[in-house]
């Protein structure tokens, strides 16, 4: 059921699928006084145009409300977007959409960044590395990463588009009941598994390379005692990786040295 | 290998330049796709210069060195655009599968990444600078969509003219590192350190996923149905 602000005017189709698309940039101008703030008004402009269509002073105060400091994942922004958007719409007042502004910036970020940061990119990268190891072909391997990723992505910032217009201001909720929300939990031990296995298998091509014939099975029992001892503590030793890759023209420095 | 040998020429290093934009623009400002990751910049770039192979290898590896710097918030975190892409074509640049030159590469990489990261600070600080006339833009809602379209056009120009900077000398440290180096001993010490880091690298990227650490069981599983693959395999 509608119920809209008497002089504001339901955006099109085509005003919903150019902000949807302009939500693929709402980082462009991040910056560390609004972050994504100037990103949002962007995102939103074609609604809003549509929802104070003949009124340039609503128009002027809604695009200053949304160019103030907000972040949120961006593939989820599409959600602010679009529940930001109906909430002008419905004709809500300036402080009930900051306050909403604010109680979603949390949830977004966090629902985000555990979802696709931290789960469905690498799975999807780990799964396209493993494929490598067992022989896909590495132009293959790429594509199958791009694929699943992005109907992932894809589908991610078209349900939170579409579910923040729908519930407007009670989107919180929704976005809290989500089965999206249980996916990370589901991905985690998968991302393990494939770590070691893609560990294993890289390893393996890094050996090919300088035709290993030393006792490959050793160094593979060296390299998981070093991985869980990462996976323990991982702050420090992410930081020893990196050392090691460095230190290693060095290394081959003091052995020619030694060796005179 | 001669200089002349070197597969990088006026035309491909323009379209490398040109790419390098492009792969930076999609880690934040637009549309983040993640043609950006390194195992895709490095396919890229290792394709351009005639191996995408060899590109796959250094930018897989490159990947698991990342997995420990999500971009969650603000955080910074290397830009694998550009040092992917660099990387992948140095590597395809040396023309032989050599360890000198993978170490290389991923140096260059790596390094390129950290820089590439500063770059995209001092680029968020301008976009400060270029969204402070709030007041004025929300009078002119065009001004606004002007300036968020220069911000990534920006981005664009950084990401080029990182990988502008970096190309040439990244590839020519992978091929002089060809023959490095020269002794067996220093060619097993040089694989076993890289394998280690590889394996700390993919630990330390694990607990960035939502696991607890009683998830430990299941990285042994997976090194050890790797392992049943490399014995069936090799």
């Amino acid at each position: 059921m509608w119920a809209w602000h008497g002089d504001s005017v339901k955006p099109l189709r085509k005003d919903f699928f150019s902000a949807w698309w302009r939500s693929f940039g709402v980082q462009g101008s991040w910056n560390y006084r609004t972050m994504i703030g100037g990103g949002m008004a962007f995102t939103m402009l074609p609604l809003l145009r549509r929802i104070h269509a003949g009124d340039p002073v609503r128009l002027s105060d809604a695009v200053a409300r949304h160019q103030k400091a907000f972040n949120s994942h961006p593939y989820f922004a599409g959600m602010a977007a679009g529940a930001l958007a109906r909430a002008e719409l419905e004709g809500a007042d300036a402080a009930s959409i900051d306050r909403f502004r604010t109680a979603l910036r949390g949830p977004l970020g966090t629902v985000g960044d555990r979802l696709i940061w931290a789960s469905w990119r690498p799975a999807c990268l780990l799964a396209a590395i493993a494929a490598y190891g067992i022989g896909l072909d590495p132009l293959w391997s790429s594509l199958l990463f791009l694929i699943t990723f992005n109907l992932g992505h894809i589908g991610v910032r078209i349900w939170a588009f579409r579910r923040g217009w729908r519930d407007g201001l009670g989107v919180g909720k929704s976005l809290h009941e989500a089965w999206l929300v249980r996916v990370p939990r589901l991905l985690a031990p998968v991302i393990l598994l494939l770590l070691g296995l893609d560990t294993v298998l890289l390893g393996r091509r890094v050996l090919d390379v300088v035709n290993w014939d030393g006792f490959f099975g050793g160094l593979a029992a060296v390299a998981v005692f070093v991985a869980l001892v990462a996976f323990r503590w991982p702050r420090r030793t992410g930081r020893i990786a990196a050392a090691l890759v460095v230190s290693i023209p060095l290394a081959w420095l003091g052995l020619a040295l030694l060796n005179g | 290998m001669p200089l002349a040998e070197i597969p990088l020429h006026t035309t491909n290093w323009i379209v490398l330049v040109v790419l390098g934009g492009l792969l930076a623009l999609d880690a934040v400002s637009w549309p983040q796709v993640m043609v950006s990751r390194p195992l895709i910049s490095g396919t890229i770039g290792g394709w351009l210069l005639g191996d995408a192979s060899a590109g796959f290898l250094v930018g897989a590896l490159l990947e698991l060195m990342s997995l420990r710097h999500p971009p969650f918030g603000a955080a910074r975190y290397p830009d694998t655009g550009p040092a992917g892409l660099v990387a992948g074509a140095a590597y395809a640049a040396a023309g032989t599968a050599s360890l000198g030159s993978l170490v290389a590469a991923m140096l260059a990489g790596w390094g390129i990444g950290w820089i590439g990261a500063v770059s995209v600070q001092l680029r968020r600080r301008g976009n400060e600078r270029l969204f402070a006339a709030e007041q004025e833009m929300a009078a002119r809602p065009e001004l606004l969509e002007r300036r968020h379209r220069l911000a990534i056009r920006l981005d664009a120009l950084r990401g080029a003219l990182l990988t502008a900077g970096f190309v040439l000398p990244a590839v020519l440290a992978a091929v002089w590192s060809v023959d490095l180096p020269a002794a067996a001993t220093g060619t097993a010490l040089g694989a076993a350190m890289l394998v280690t880091a590889l394996a700390a690298a993919a630990g330390a990227g694990g607990r960035t996923s939502s696991s607890g650490l009683r998830g430990w069981p299941l990285l042994v599983a997976g090194a050890a149905v790797g392992a049943l693959i490399v014995g069936l395999a090799w």
